[in-house]
């Protein structure tokens, strides 16, 4: 007797599990029904949802493209040593050895006075003029590879090796690269302010959306209050109406991006070509789509839980 | 099944659309209210149905306290009551069985559950052959009868209706009351707001009869008056 009562209620436990799991599903498909029946109101909204996510999408990607470029960048960065006039090419080559053998230092590159001459005959095309000149010019070069390091330990290294007799000029051109990570870091806060705005825009868009269908079905909300329903049964399929401008604006701001790129993309080629450089657009990858897709649902469903909450509670039956 | 001590209603700017109404309905019976339009009927009913809450006095439905009852559990309430209302506030945008079978959803019935139970209902009422249709294609009696099929899906303990011939010629009228003596005669418990007086006359059932918020007649079973204000 106690065993079948227990049973029963097992039984009822699952079946009002799985009948909260339908209403769920019922919310959702529901929701979607009345998405695909007024096609021209939700194309309008997810259109305007989609154009706004789009531009902090857009910045992001430009953004992570300038990262790459510039990343490039800073694993080139050299150090350039001109050495005195006076040293001859066997102690050039000495002190090439020693400064392979420093801490910080990759690889180096000696390059001779007379290579130097030779190839700036070549590039320049002054070689009738030069070969006026009694006496090459130029001096041995060392070009230095720092290894991983930050721009510090590189400053530092530069410092080092400026110290040395031997070395007349030591450059390294870090200056145009510290402004542009500068100019980057202005971009992404930029970025980050554009994204909370048009993020609040989104959930004004959509509260006002749910706000409006909450009004359109205000008798429908009486009715269902009249004969039994509980809050959550109504609040569920605004909150999927939320759910789904959300998801549907996000995935149209990732379109928006994608065409954008594929726009400049034939340019940039061109550019690449021009500058014989290696430049490859970025595109979102999965990861970053996957968090676009995301975070506009979820916006979607806080848009929709501040319309519900502030708007619900007001329609009571009278 | 309905207790009523004392109960006033006074809205805001000093209306008394009750006043000191005591009275009792038990399980199984069935009962009209009477009396002019503004005399109070509707809103006795709204306290039942816990969209109004007494100013003074005590409700019991079930001998559960109406007045104090948390916004949470009003729908859980509700479920135990099937209410009629003389505009039907049928959905117009969904169908016959999907208007009937709203109240099942709500309280998470099985679709083959809720297809069987809303069919019976709908045959309860002879509207079955109209499941498909419309509300706004329907006339007025069909109208009121859907209402009733979704008040009664569910199997509710107690029916109310306000008015619910209100708008119809005497013939439906008399065929909507029925509807309602039969589910009485099976157990449920009715109470019909009605100024429908000649018909009321037809069916020889108690009548509580308001007049300006005041019970001027009542054929229940009484409870003894206590002295005003001695419920709060």
């Amino acid at each position: 007797m106690a065993g079948s009562n227990i049973r029963r209620k097992k039984l009822a436990t699952s079946n009002r599990i799985s009948a909260y799991l339908l209403h769920h599903l019922q919310s959702l498909m529901f929701s979607l029904r009345k998405i695909y029946a007024a096609p021209a109101t939700t194309i309008m909204t997810v259109a305007v949802i989609g154009i706004t996510l789009s531009l902090p999408g857009g910045f992001y990607l430009f953004l992570k493209n300038i990262d790459a470029i510039s990343g490039d960048f800073r694993s080139s960065s050299q150090i350039s040593l001109f050495l005195a006039l006076e040293l001859s090419e066997k102690q050039a080559r000495a002190l090439d050895k020693k400064i392979s053998k420093m801490e910080l230092v990759d690889s180096t590159r000696f390059i001779s006075r007379d290579k130097s001459l030779e190839e700036f005959r070549q590039d320049s095309g002054f070689g009738k003029s030069i070969d006026t000149l009694s006496s090459n010019p130029l001096p041995h070069t060392i070009i230095v590879e720092p290894g991983e390091a930050d721009t510090f330990a590189v400053r530092n290294l530069l410092n080092s090796l400026q110290a040395m007799p031997e070395v007349k000029i030591a450059k390294l051109d870090t200056e145009w690269l510290e402004r542009l990570y500068t100019i980057i870091e202005i971009a992404r806060r930029s970025v980050v302010i554009i994204t909370v705005l048009f993020s609040c825009a989104v959930l004004l868009i959509i509260g006002n959306t749910i706000r409006l269908d909450i009004q359109n079905r205000y008798q429908e909300i009486i009715v269902t209050k009249l004969i039994g329903a509980t809050d959550a049964f109504i609040r569920r399929p605004f909150l999927y109406g939320g759910v789904w401008y959300g998801l549907l604006g996000g995935i149209i701001s990732w379109l928006i991006v994608e065409i954008g790129y594929l726009a400049i993309s034939g340019p940039l080629g061109r550019l690449n070509l021009l500058y014989k450089s290696d430049m490859n657009l970025i595109t979102f990858s999965f990861h970053d789509f996957i968090i676009l897709i995301t975070s506009s649902t979820l916006l979607g469903l806080a848009g929709s839980w501040i319309a519900v909450a502030r708007h619900l509670n007001q329609i009571e039956p009278s | 099944m309905i207790e009523f001590h004392n109960v006033t209603k006074r809205f805001e700017g000093g209306y008394e659309a009750l006043s000191n109404v005591s009275l009792k309905l038990d399980e199984g019976h069935m009962a009209f209210i009477t009396g002019h339009s503004g005399a109070g009927k509707s809103t006795l009913l709204k306290i039942i149905a816990l969209i109004e809450k007494p100013t003074r006095g005590q409700a019991l439905l079930n001998r559960v306290n109406l007045n104090t009852m948390p916004r949470r559990r009003v729908p859980y309430i509700r479920r135990n009551i099937g209410i009629i209302f003389q505009d039907h506030q049928l959905l117009f945008d969904r169908n016959v069985f999907d208007n009937v079978s709203l109240p099942l959803h709500i309280q998470g019935y099985r679709p083959q559950e809720i297809a069987k139970r809303t069919r019976a209902a709908l045959d309860k009422v002879g509207l079955l052959h109209k499941e498909k249709s419309l509300p706004i294609t329907l006339s007025g009696g069909e109208q009121q009868r859907v209402g009733i099929a979704r008040a009664v899906v569910h199997k509710p303990m107690l029916l109310l209706a306000d008015e619910p011939t209100g708008n119809l010629d005497p013939e439906l009228s008399r065929e909507i009351m029925q509807i309602f003596v039969d589910f009485n005669q099976v157990g449920v418990t009715v109470l019909v707001a009605s100024h429908d007086l000649d018909l009321i006359d037809e069916l020889d059932k108690p009548r509580i009869t308001l007049n300006r918020g005041k019970l001027v007649l009542n054929d229940l079973e009484d409870i003894p008056q206590e002295a005003d204000g001695g419920w709060q």
